[in-house]
């Protein structure tokens, strides 16, 4: 597929270079108009197959059906907020006063909305996780059924893992040091800052 | 079903209608809770662009096959013109301007659809649909109104009236195309706003996402006003490069909202306020881009710009109802949650002066509007007033001044409140600069010509026109004052920006040279430097525009062997000469077939030393015989251009008559250009750091500085190919069309692709962060 993407434009390049220092200028024109049209019809198609369902949603698709939330950005534009406060300190355009006001404000509003981003964002994860759950046992149940030998290895590994994460509803794992529940792919405590490589991976 | 082109060519025009609207509708289903159907608005969005692209092609077809069948062929080309004039033609009528329009909107449509795979899903829904809205508008005008494809009533001509001379003109080729970019450019801005009331999702998201696609609309609207000055000033030989035209006036007018709305911007990305306003801004631009091509096609008032009279204006009347009646129901429809939940917290702060700035620059914005309006507004109670330049200038040039001064003023305040010792700190120097820059030019200004007060007559009668008098005869010295005064603000930034970065770096023990601090500031905030060398570039423009202040026109007749005497010129007039058909012609000049060309041989002594010959020429073309053109022949420098125009010349006694002009200064304007260029590149480009970016980020932003510097090069050097000075032994002339396009080959060749590399640089680089957040989606 990518190839084609690539390949396409190229030789249709090619095709009108060639054209052109055989024929003239005008069929130069007309290979590119006929590229055109193969292009318009291809993705003609290409929107109906999608309009009936056919073409297969990829991941890159299905990753970005989670949308930026509100907080989100909100969040980057108060972390801009501060390195702009940063840069104006150094170049001495603030004074220290309000410099210490501003910053502690901002740092406050960083704080809610990384914290309400958490909050969050473990509802859509646990709607994600039982989408894939559901998801994983039709396809498992499918292939049972038709041909078991066909069934990738990794894909039952992952199901596995998959179904015992799920099954524990309030995902993570605990710091060993505070005991505050951190994200399962956390490598320091988001509390105290103890590393939590160490730590045995125990899903509560 | 079709049996010929033309009737394939409208065929196509009707399926651009047919695939906007199905996109259009499949758009909005996904936008009511179907998000799989995106997939397919977004391939519809596709092959909408691929079939005005199909429709551009048939038509490019159709002009280098001749077929004179089709009307518009046959009024704009003729067998004579080269490929790349046929070209030209594309855009030189109404009816293939729409559809060259329509070209560039699927361009960004494309861009814009793909830049948004993967991101703002809420938001893209209503994005795609409101671009389908717009394209479908020009599909239906196209259908309608004004199709490329028509045929003549009369059937084929055997050959075509020709492109306007006028037109076949080396800015001619550059300066619509950009102008459009701007123009249509200022469509996604307003899609985003319109997909963002639609979904309520008001914060940041969307005035994130629209920063970059408004700069680079603004640039081009920059690049597309300056190239018509630059068109003006060569082409229509009357001395000047801006008359106040309704149709200049219609370009500039989205140049000074897009140019508002880049500043308070920058206000909602760190508060929540001016929400209301950065939507207000962003309607109002794109509505100026709609209105000022109505203003321009429907003809309703008479300019040299003015395209054949047409019903189109109609269709544009309801368009531009339709435009303001969603914009501000949306707006009302939406007020509640538009509300600024900030304020600004004093007086003596970036977001005041910002604010200032604005209603400054809509200040001038609507003044230019009403003044363009006002011979159709006094229609209304009988009146038919006419509205020339010297209004213009007389209230533009304080109005331009404050947004001037405003300018330098914004950029020493901090965000949100500034204390007075650093209030003090920051105004010392750009103070003394100042002052020193108006003691020089009161001392030494006269001694070079360029005196600090130019007396004006009185325009209007009474108090105000005492006011205006007086105001207008400081303005150049006021003028140059405030250049010096942003110079040393603009310098100042720098200079602390670095002694910060120095500073830093001496406290974490490592030593970094001023030159390296300066590279990786600007790199670090390539937005905030990046807009400053803008202000540097609108600075230079100003020294251009204050130029005019002190211009020197004269009028005279010669015969051969006089001389005239104008500024520090001495001008003799050698005699006059008729190619082809002179011996002293070039061989180019003999072999030209499509013009006869007069040309007035000036040989140009400056203080007494000879530095070169000017040709001032009127060109008859065989295909407008009535309508000689008017050549203009220049010397150029930083200092001052030499600017003479022939008017007649008496074929038995050769005498003629003459129009000189010495213009100080104008070069600065298209030198703040490439400046501006320059700046705005700096702050479109992507942000790099070694983390996130693999190689090829580094190959694409590495393509976007050589496309970015091409074109800017580009630019630069067309004036120089365009008009190089030398002697009539070598017998080059300046306006040689047909050997001006053969010399620039091969820099418009590296022109052109510079300008698609910076067009594809710019928008490809956007997707920059994808890759980075597809792996970290909670950064």
């Amino acid at each position: 597929m990518s190839v084609v993407r690539w390949a396409a434009p190229l030789i249709t390049l090619l095709a009108a270079i060639v054209a052109g220092t055989l024929f003239g200028v005008q069929l130069v024109v007309l290979t590119l108009a006929a590229a055109a049209l193969l292009l318009v019809i291809w993705l003609l198609w290409s929107s109906v197959q999608a309009l009936a369902g056919e073409s297969e949603l990829t991941f890159e698709e299905a990753f970005s059906l989670g949308a930026r939330s509100a907080e989100e950005e909100q969040k980057r534009a108060v972390l801009r907020a501060l390195k702009d406060l940063e840069y104006e300190r150094s170049v001495g355009k603030i004074s220290e006063d309000d410099y210490h006001e501003y910053s502690a404000r901002y740092r406050t509003e960083a704080k809610r909305l990384i914290q309400s981003l958490d909050e969050n964002l473990a509802e859509s994860r646990k709607q994600v996780e039982y989408e894939i759950e559901r998801r994983l046992a039709k396809v498992a149940a499918k292939s049972a059924s038709n041909k078991p030998s066909e069934q990738p290895a990794s894909a039952e590994t992952v199901t596995e893992t998959l179904t015992v994460t799920v099954t524990g509803a309030p995902m993570g794992r605990e710091c060993p040091a505070c005991q505050v529940k951190n994200e399962l792919d956390a490598r320091f405590c988001k509390a105290c800052g103890n590393s939590m490589t160490e730590a045995t991976e125990t899903p509560s | 079903m079709w049996q010929s082109l033309p009737e394939l060519g409208t065929g196509i025009v009707y399926a651009i209608l047919v695939a906007a609207a199905y996109t259009f509708a499949v758009a909005l289903a996904a936008g009511r809770g179907r998000p799989r159907l995106l997939q397919a608005a977004r391939f519809g969005a596709y092959s909408t662009a691929a079939l005005v692209l199909f429709a551009v092609l048939l038509l490019s077809y159709a002009f280098v096959s001749h077929d004179f069948r089709i009307r518009y062929v046959a009024h704009y080309s003729d067998r004579r013109m080269s490929t790349a004039y046929l070209l030209t033609s594309l855009w030189g009528g109404q009816d293939g301007s729409l559809l060259w329009w329509s070209l560039l909107l699927s361009g960004y449509i494309t861009a814009c659809v793909a830049w948004l795979k993967g991101r703002y899903r809420e938001l893209q829904p209503y994005v795609i649909a409101t671009l389908m809205v717009i394209i479908g508008f020009f599909a239906v005008l196209m259908l309608f109104a004004a199709n490329p494809f028509e045929t003549s009533i009369a059937g084929a001509r055997p050959d075509g009236e020709g492109l306007n001379p006028l037109l076949q003109n080396y800015w001619m080729i550059i300066h619509p195309p950009c102008l459009y970019m701007g123009f249509v450019g200022c469509s996604v801005p307003f899609a985003f706003c319109v997909s963002a009331l639609v979904t309520r999702r008001l914060d940041n998201e969307w005035v994130i996402a629209v920063r970059k696609w408004m700069l680079f609309a603004f640039l081009f609207l920059s690049i597309g006003n300056v190239l018509g000055m630059m068109w003006a000033y060569e082409e229509l030989g009357w001395g000047g490069y801006w008359a106040w035209d309704p149709v200049e006036n219609a370009a500039c007018l989205p140049w000074f909202t897009a140019a508002a709305y880049v500043h308070s911007t920058m206000i909602q990305e760190r508060r929540p306020m001016l929400r209301v306003w950065n939507v207000f801004l962003i309607c109002l631009t794109f509505f100026l881009t709609i209105f000022g091509t109505f203003l321009t096609r429907a003809g309703i008032i008479t300019s040299v710009h003015s395209f054949a009279q047409s019903s189109i204006g109609t269709y544009f009347v309801y368009f531009m109802g339709l435009i303001l009646g969603t914009s501000l129901g949306l707006m009302v429809w939406r007020l509640p949650e538009l509300k600024s939940k900030g304020q600004i917290e004093a007086a003596a702060s970036r977001e005041a002066m910002f604010v200032a700035n604005n209603w400054a620059l809509l200040g001038g914005m609507t003044f230019i509007l009403v003044s363009t309006m006002y011979p159709k507004i006094s229609e209304l109670w009988g009146e038919s007033a006419t509205v020339g330049p010297p209004h213009f200038n007389r209230w533009m040039g304080p109005i331009g001044l404050i947004i001037f001064a405003l300018m330098g003023l914004a950029p020493l305040f901090g965000w949100r409140k500034t204390s007075g010792a650093s209030i003090k700190k920051a105004f010392r120097a750009p103070l003394i600069a100042l002052a020193v820059t108006v003691a020089l030019h009161l001392a030494l200004g006269s001694y070079l010509n360029y005196p600090f007060f130019v007396p004006r007559d009185a325009f209007y009668p009474g108090a105000v026109g005492v006011i205006l008098q007086k105001v207008g005869s400081c303005l150049p010295g006021i003028t140059i004052g405030l250049c010096g005064f942003n110079v040393a603000v603009i310098v100042q930034e720098f200079v602390r920006g670095v002694g910060a970065r120095r500073a830093a770096a001496d406290k974490r023990g490592e030593h970094e040279s001023a030159f390296a601090a300066l590279l990786r500031l600007v790199e670090k905030n390539r937005r905030r430097y990046g807009g400053y060398i803008v202000h540097l570039g609108i600075v230079s423009m100003f020294i251009g525009f204050t130029g005019t202040a002190w211009n020197i026109d004269r009028e005279t007749a010669m015969v051969p062997g006089q001389s005239y005497r104008i500024g520090e010129y001495d001008l003799k007039y050698e005699g006059s000469r008729r190619c082809p058909g002179n011996p002293k012609c070039s061989a180019a000049e003999q072999a030209d077939i499509e013009k006869m060309m007069i040309f007035a041989d000036i040989e140009v002594t400056r203080s007494g030393k000879m530095v070169g010959y000017v040709h001032p020429a009127k060109f008859i073309y065989q295909s407008q015989p009535d309508g000689p053109t008017t050549e203009v022949s220049m010397m150029r420098s930083l200092h001052e251009d030499l600017y003479t125009v022939v008017g007649q010349i008496d074929p038995q006694s050769k005498r003629a008559t003459f129009q000189f002009h010495v213009n100080p200064l104008v070069s600065w304007i298209w030198v703040g250009l490439l400046i501006l260029i320059a700046g705005t590149v700096t702050s479109l480009f992507p942000e790099l750091s070694l983390a996130e970016a693999g190689a090829w980020s580094y190959v694409r932003s590495a393509a976007g500085v050589a496309a970015g510097t091409a074109f800017a090069v580009w630019i630069a050097m067309a004036p120089g190919t365009a008009y190089t000075h030398e002697r009539p032994a070598t017998a080059r002339r300046p306006q040689d069309t047909s050997l001006r396009s053969l010399r620039s080959l091969p820099t418009s060749g590296l022109g052109t692709a510079g300008f698609v590399g910076l067009a594809l640089g710019s928008v490809v680089s956007f997707g920059r962060r994808r890759r980075v957040d597809a792996k970290s989606p909670r950064d």
